[in-house]
């Protein structure tokens, strides 16, 4: 259990303030590419966070590994509030899941080498209506002024703790686990398909959901040749080339009269990428439904890269995009830029 | 190009400012969100319409209008317990005002039909609960355990599921399973550190003590909610005061246990032979686990003066149950058992008032009043007729058929639902059912309140198992690769009960 910090801490300042402590001018902070991962204890989420951690060496990002715990339901236990049972594991000392799953992921970081010993460790807590064990978190910074944190959420359900942690933190990807043996299924994994979605919809930065996540095969970053796509490509393929990872740039016509569309597209993207002296591996132009043949080219990619639909609205809502439907198909982790 | 490329850090920061000024993408995120709304609770919507939807149609034959209108709040209320759009609490808040408004009943009496003993009974339960628990007798339980049983792991599970269970049987599978979770994680945790190496392990050790209470939960009528209500319904629905005939439909505490106690032992033995059947654990032998046990029990020295307080107190309300429940109620031997614990100074109030869900009160008093209305509208007796006639035909419209089926039916409610809750709706149709085929309402009710304890299969289906799965150890699929073993045993056995020992005491 991370020590409490004293009460008077309001959201504000609760969050703002271990920035300001720990870097020398508080004005640089803003400008550090901050990743979220959602931890819970499955080896997609871990997958996720190593994933983060190579990504994080690149760009020198802070890594916050963030645990959401529901809010307690006495209904379902009976009538008891399921909080008296976990009091009584405290009082026996004994670690809250939560807890043990960071910790477990902050091994994994000293582990890479993210994190040695010259870190410093602080710990905060932040009180919960309704919850005796509220919010808390633990930083670790190094002396350069890069930090990880760990954080233990109360929230009424997962993909809310999430995007609650965003409002107070802004960060630039969201990284989150989808395991594979629970998708065709109705069953209410942990962290189940609607929820990636859910968080991949309503999140207003970047969000990669992990399934079977290894790095190492590239990214595969889609373009339409729109100016969000491009966006996107510019955006990944800088992320792609801190971290060593090939990028190979893919568009899909509907028929044979699109081909030469998609080829522009691809030439296009191909030239920025090029301009920002990023190498291209590969280009490639498939013809036919672009959800499937994304899917299908996607499978020896580490990672599928698309933007978020340029389909607003109405005709979003009718239509469906390309981005979700690719989410909710990929058989491996997909990246939705923002 | 002449410029240089634009950093990543201006990119995104460009990309996120377009996006949180475009008009277009504020107005489609707030459509989302909307729909978001309406996707979240579409089951509130689909549940109003089909309640809509039936009191539109013509009364059938046999039912009267009023009966109409509580069978049509009953199915609404189902589909809103099972499916959990809007908090549970607020089904039993629309239950008083829908009989208030559909029904046109007096307000007061309204509010009168929501306080019962049963209801009574299940609040002070619920407050010595947390009394209980608060008394951290929990180490030395756990101890006496440990001292009995060795270090053999499957003595020491055995003993787990037999010391969980006889407590559970009086005072409620959460309270034992809030008790004994530290314990069994202590176990495995000192065992292992890391939870890969002992999966099984924790897997045998958590689930004794989830079984070993929710098995447990049958055996008297403060095991479980559920029980105290299909008590209040024998009394409410069969009960007459004029008529000598009608007292046996009093079950007091003491013949309950007559009952349902000697079928809770026998359950003990499989319950750890099915465990250690379908999950081998890792380590066949505990002693490191339970050397360092014994160093941490150590330090809390003897026992003191309130810790005997304590068990002294609970020894008075059980025999209070046992002994005076037939005259002054169940019910009041609870609160004044909560009373006493708080006049003794062994818990405080905040204690009680956080740790107990007041919704869950309320919820099953509105659920009974509902089911009484159900009765004496004649609802529940129309459903269980056409109920009747559709089991007939496969043979299963009396004696082991119609206990099977009504088995069967209560054990696939009480997956879905909260089992007080399966009880609360299921039974004026179950005992109305026993009515029309001919058999004894008790053995019926007993069928339908030991059923609904056989939710082994989900996380949510008892409250031992969903407050083991808080620790974190255990997966979902667990629930399902041992649970159907369990539904099995659990209900042979309940059958053979049926079939043999009751009709020797009588009923």
């Amino acid at each position: 259990m991370s020590e409490s910090s004293g009460k008077g801490f309001d959201v504000i300042n609760a969050e703002k303030a271990p920035r300001d402590l720990f870097t020398p001018g508080s004005g640089a902070r803003p400008n550090r590419f901050r990743i979220l991962v959602g931890i819970d204890g499955s080896d997609e989420s871990y997958r996720g966070l190593r994933y983060a951690a190579k990504l994080g060496g690149g760009v020198d990002a802070d890594i916050v590994l963030c645990y959401v715990r529901p809010i307690d339901q006495g209904l379902r236990s009976g009538g008891l509030q399921v909080r008296v049972a976990r009091e009584n594991m405290l009082e026996w000392g004994l670690e809250l899941p939560g807890i043990k799953y960071l910790r477990q992921g902050l091994k994994l970081l000293q582990e890479l080498g993210v994190m040695d010993d010259s870190w410093q460790e602080e710990s905060f807590h932040q009180g919960v209506e309704g919850d005796p064990l509220g919010d808390n978190k633990t930083v670790y910074s190094s002396p350069t002024g890069k930090q990880v944190t760990l954080k233990l959420k109360v929230a009424p359900d997962i993909a809310t703790g999430i995007l609650e942690q965003w409002e107070i933190g802004e960060y630039d990807l969201i990284i989150i686990g989808a395991s594979e043996r629970w998708r065709k299924r109705r069953v209410k994994s942990f962290w189940d398909p609607a929820l990636a979605e859910k968080i991949a919809v309503h999140a207003p930065c970047s969000v990669l959901v992990a399934r079977e996540l290894e790095v190492g095969h590239g990214h595969l970053i889609c373009t339409d040749g729109s100016d969000k796509a491009e966006d996107a490509v510019r955006i990944d393929a800088e992320l792609a080339s801190r971290c060593n990872c090939p990028v190979t740039l893919l568009s899909v016509a509907h028929d044979d009269d699109g081909e030469p569309d998609a080829v522009a597209a691809v030439a296009r993207a191909s030239t920025m990428v090029e301009s920002q002296g990023i190498e291209v591996h590969e280009t490639l132009v498939r013809i036919g439904e672009p959800v499937k043949e994304i899917c299908e080219t996607g499978v020896d990619y580490s990672l599928i890269v698309l933007s978020d639909t340029a389909r607003t609205g109405l005709k979003r809502f009718f239509m469906g995009s390309v981005a979700f439907k690719v989410l909710e198909e990929a058989r491996n982790s997909v990246m939705i830029v923002r | 190009m002449t410029k240089p490329p634009p950093s990543i850090l201006e990119i995104t920061r460009l990309a996120r400012l377009r996006k949180v000024r475009g008009v277009q993408r504020a107005l489609a995120l707030r459509r989302a969100l909307n729909l978001v709304y309406f996707w979240d609770k579409k089951f509130f919507f689909v549940a109003m319409l089909v309640g809509f939807a039936m009191l539109q149609l013509p009364v059938p034959a046999g039912l009267s209008q009023e009966g109409l209108v509580v069978l049509t709040m009953s199915v609404v209320a189902t589909i809103l317990f099972v499916t959990e759009p809007v908090p549970l609490p607020t089904v039993a808040l629309l239950i008083v005002v829908g009989q208030v408004l559909l029904l046109g009943l007096q307000s007061t009496d309204v509010a009168k039909s929501l306080m019962t003993d049963s209801v009574l009974f299940i609040m002070g339960s619920l407050m010595l609960a947390v009394a209980v628990v608060k008394q951290k007798l929990d180490k030395r339980i756990a101890w006496l355990i440990v001292r009995i049983t060795g270090t053999r792991t499957f003595r020491i599970c055995f003993g787990v599921s037999v010391v969980s269970g006889l407590l559970a049987s009086f005072i409620g599978e959460h309270t034992v399973a809030a008790m004994m979770l530290p314990v069994g994680i202590t176990l495995i945790t000192l065992t292992s550190q890391d939870p890969r190496k002992v999966r099984n392990l924790a897997a045998v050790v958590l689930f004794s003590i989830s079984y070993g209470c929710s098995i447990a939960g049958i055996g008297t009528p403060s095991g479980g909610a559920r029980n105290a209500i299909m008590v209040g319904y024998w009394k409410e629905f069969f009960y007459d005061p004029s008529d000598p005939e009608t007292y046996k439909f009093i079950i007091d505490y003491a013949r309950w246990m007559l009952f349902a106690y000697p079928m809770f032992l026998v359950q003990i033995p499989f319950v750890t032979i099915i465990l250690f059947m379908t999950f081998r654990p890792e380590y066949r032998d505990l002693s490191r686990a339970v050397v360092r046990l014994r160093q941490q029990i150590e330090k809390e020295g003897p026992m003191k003066r309130g810790d005997w307080v304590a068990i002294a107190l609970f020894v008075l309300i059980l025999s209070g149950w046992i002994g005076v429940s037939g005259d002054i109620g169940m019910g009041t031997v609870a609160i004044m058992g909560a009373a006493a614990f708080l006049v003794a100074g062994l818990v405080k109030w905040e204690d009680v008032n956080s740790g107990v869900n007041w919704g869950v009160v309320l919820l099953y008093a509105a659920a009974i009043s509902l089911g009484v209305q159900m009765k004496s509208t004649g609802a529940a007796a129309w459903v269980a007729e056409s109920f009747l006639a559709l089991l007939t035909p496969i043979g299963a419209g009396d004696g082991l058929g119609l206990w099977g089926a009504v088995s069967v039916l209560t054990t696939g409610v009480t997956n879905m639902m909260s089992n007080g809750a399966a009880v609360a709706v299921l039974g004026p149709i179950v005992l109305n059912l026993a009515d029309a085929a001919g058999e004894s309402p008790i053995v019926v009710g007993f069928i339908t309140a030991v059923s609904s304890a056989f939710a082994y299969l989900t996380v949510v289906g008892t409250p031992a198992c969903t407050i083991v799965y808080a620790s974190g150890y255990l997966k979902t699929t667990d629930f399902l690769t041992v649970g159907w073993k369990m539904v099995i045993m659990s209900t042979v056995m309940m059958l053979l009960f049926a079939a043999l020992y009751w009709p020797l005491i009588g009923v």
